[in-house]
């Protein structure tokens, strides 16, 4: 088993979340490593979001702890370390007036801090981010003027463009079409290999990533596994967890 | 006739204040408008309405009461919003009606609807007095320096709320600042504009910026261009046609609207 130097990227134990009585997630457990390509896999309503909105600090569990980077949540101040691209974010306001630029520049914003206007290297990567993800030539556009899929790259790039160790995306194909798709696929994968980013995926399609996954998770209610891919995704295994005959489909990109 | 106005001393007063009003409500009303909050406005104004009848009632500043009830009411509201999860637009009713039942019920028994009730609900260039002047001042620079020292990070929570509490920024106590900006900005207001017409001032220029199409650093800069238009003109056609200065100063937005509502047409 190889020695971790550093300390966990997320860290929960024991993690209960309630809401007006209702149990949401139970007894959840994880670690999350540099270097790791996570998909969060499960049913609908089976706690997945909730489980990265906690982990992010959006919601407060009801009991147990969680440590980003080895620092107790409610110590934690390196939020720039960690970009989040949530559900439906390609879905904005097409009336509201944000440039792509200035879209991407929110990312910077957390690192920027008061009194401090935009520096040489805020401007620097900003543009990497653009770059990287082909949306320098959108600079001036209007966000709510883009299709779903340009929407999903600058919601990326923003994310990028706090260099951040991890990037979350939460369900990110929502009204996006299949090529957009396919190219976002290939560009976390660029970033996992290359930048060595840690990858969080929320997804229900987990086929299209089956290939690049090292770790997987399926949440329904609690953590019900926690595993290596090739072992969870024997189609026996999820017949298990989905309570229904499963199939798995592994997508070419 | 122009200059001849500014040579009597109330009319000077109401074109600072008008101006200092025209930025400030311009500037914070970009950010509930984006928010899809601009009934706050709207809600805040008729609840300021209540401590000017508690003013004129005990014989004090008016303007000091609105704006302690409209800081009370924006925190209620703000606490409610996101502490309860009730709707937005419920709350905003809620306070909208109740306040303005409240404030007709201390008027009724203090038997005080006079004119100068009058120059509240409607403005008038004759009531800025050097004390409110002074009051907009001071108020109005703390509340514009606080706007734009927060500037990024409140037009970050106007387009993602979420992800913009995940990168860092304290939203709650942002929220708790602009809502309390919002309600100085409205109190200081009504004396130009009235609390009933204030809620135009705040919207209005943000709305008709919109349809330009820029982003969001132009669509701010040509609001507070439309609203200081407007209130310039306004107060100006107040004076000429002896006109309360908020209808004045509501009618100058409509037409603004109306045009960059034709000339950007798609």
């Amino acid at each position: 088993m190889p020695l971790n130097l550093y300390p966990a990227i997320f860290e929960a134990k024991n993690l209960n979340f309630k809401k007006r009585d209702l149990t949401i997630l139970e007894n959840v457990s994880l670690q999350i490593q540099r270097g790791d390509y996570c998909g969060i896999i499960g049913p609908n309503g089976g706690g997945k979001t909730t489980l990265i909105r906690l982990l992010l600090g959006l919601e407060t569990p009801t009991s147990g702890a969680i440590s980003l980077f080895g620092i107790p949540i409610e110590q934690f101040k390196a939020w720039n370390k960690i970009g989040y691209v949530p559900q439906r974010s390609a879905l904005i306001d097409s009336a509201f007036p944000a440039t792509v630029r200035e879209v991407v520049a929110m990312g910077r914003y957390a690192k920027r801090g008061l009194f401090r206007p935009e520096s040489a290297e805020d401007r620097k990567r900003i543009d990497e981010a653009m770059v990287l993800m082909g949306v320098e030539d959108l600079r001036s556009r209007l966000i709510g003027h883009l299709s779903g899929g340009q929407r999903q790259r600058v919601m990326i790039a923003r994310a990028l463009a706090s260099t951040p160790q991890v990037l979350i995306v939460d369900e990110p194909n929502t009204g996006v079409d299949v090529e957009s798709q396919h190219r976002f696929y290939e560009l976390l994968r660029i970033l996992h290999k290359t930048k060595n980013v840690c990858i969080i995926f929320i997804t229900h399609d987990i086929g299209v990533i089956a290939e690049d996954i090292t770790r997987l998770f399926f949440v329904n209610q609690t953590l019900l596994t926690s595993t290596t891919p090739s072992e969870m995704l024997r189609c026996d295994e999820m017949s298990r967890l989905y309570g229904n005959p499963s199939h798995l489909v592994c997508h070419g990109h | 006739m122009m200059l001849e106005m500014l040579d009597y001393p109330f009319m000077q007063r109401a074109f600072i204040a008008g101006i200092m009003i025209a930025i400030l409500a311009s500037l914070g009303g970009s950010f509930i408008v984006l928010r899809r909050y601009s009934l706050l406005s709207e809600t805040l104004a008729h609840v300021s309405l209540v401590g000017v009848a508690i003013g004129l009632l005990l014989g004090t500043m008016p303007l000091y009461g609105a704006v302690a009830t409209s800081l009370i009411a924006a925190w209620l509201i703000e606490y409610l919003r996101s502490s309860h999860g009730l709707y937005s637009d419920s709350i905003l009713a809620i306070f909208l009606s109740g306040s303005l039942a409240l404030a007709i019920m201390i008027v009724s028994i203090s038997g005080s609807f006079n004119a100068s009730l009058f120059s509240y609900l409607f403005g008038s260039i004759l009531s800025v007095s050097r004390e409110d002047l002074v009051l907009i001042g001071v108020f109005g620079t703390i509340s514009t320096v606080l706007l734009l020292l927060f500037f990024k990070e409140l037009y970050f929570i106007a387009f993602d709320e979420d992800v913009a509490k995940a990168g860092g920024i304290k939203v709650q106590w942002l929220n708790y600042m602009l809502v309390s900006i919002i309600a100085v900005i409205i109190a200081l207001s009504i004396r130009i504009v009235g609390t009933l017409l204030i809620g135009a001032l705040m919207v209005i220029p943000v709305v008709s910026a919109i349809k330009f199409e820029m982003g969001f650093f132009k669509t701010v800069l040509i609001s507070i261009a439309i609203a200081l238009i407007s209130v310039i003109i306004g107060l100006a056609a107040s004076y000429i046609f002896s006109i309360p200065s908020g209808a004045s100063i509501v009618l100058c937005l409509l037409v603004i609207f109306i045009f960059s509502m034709i000339i950007n047409r798609r």
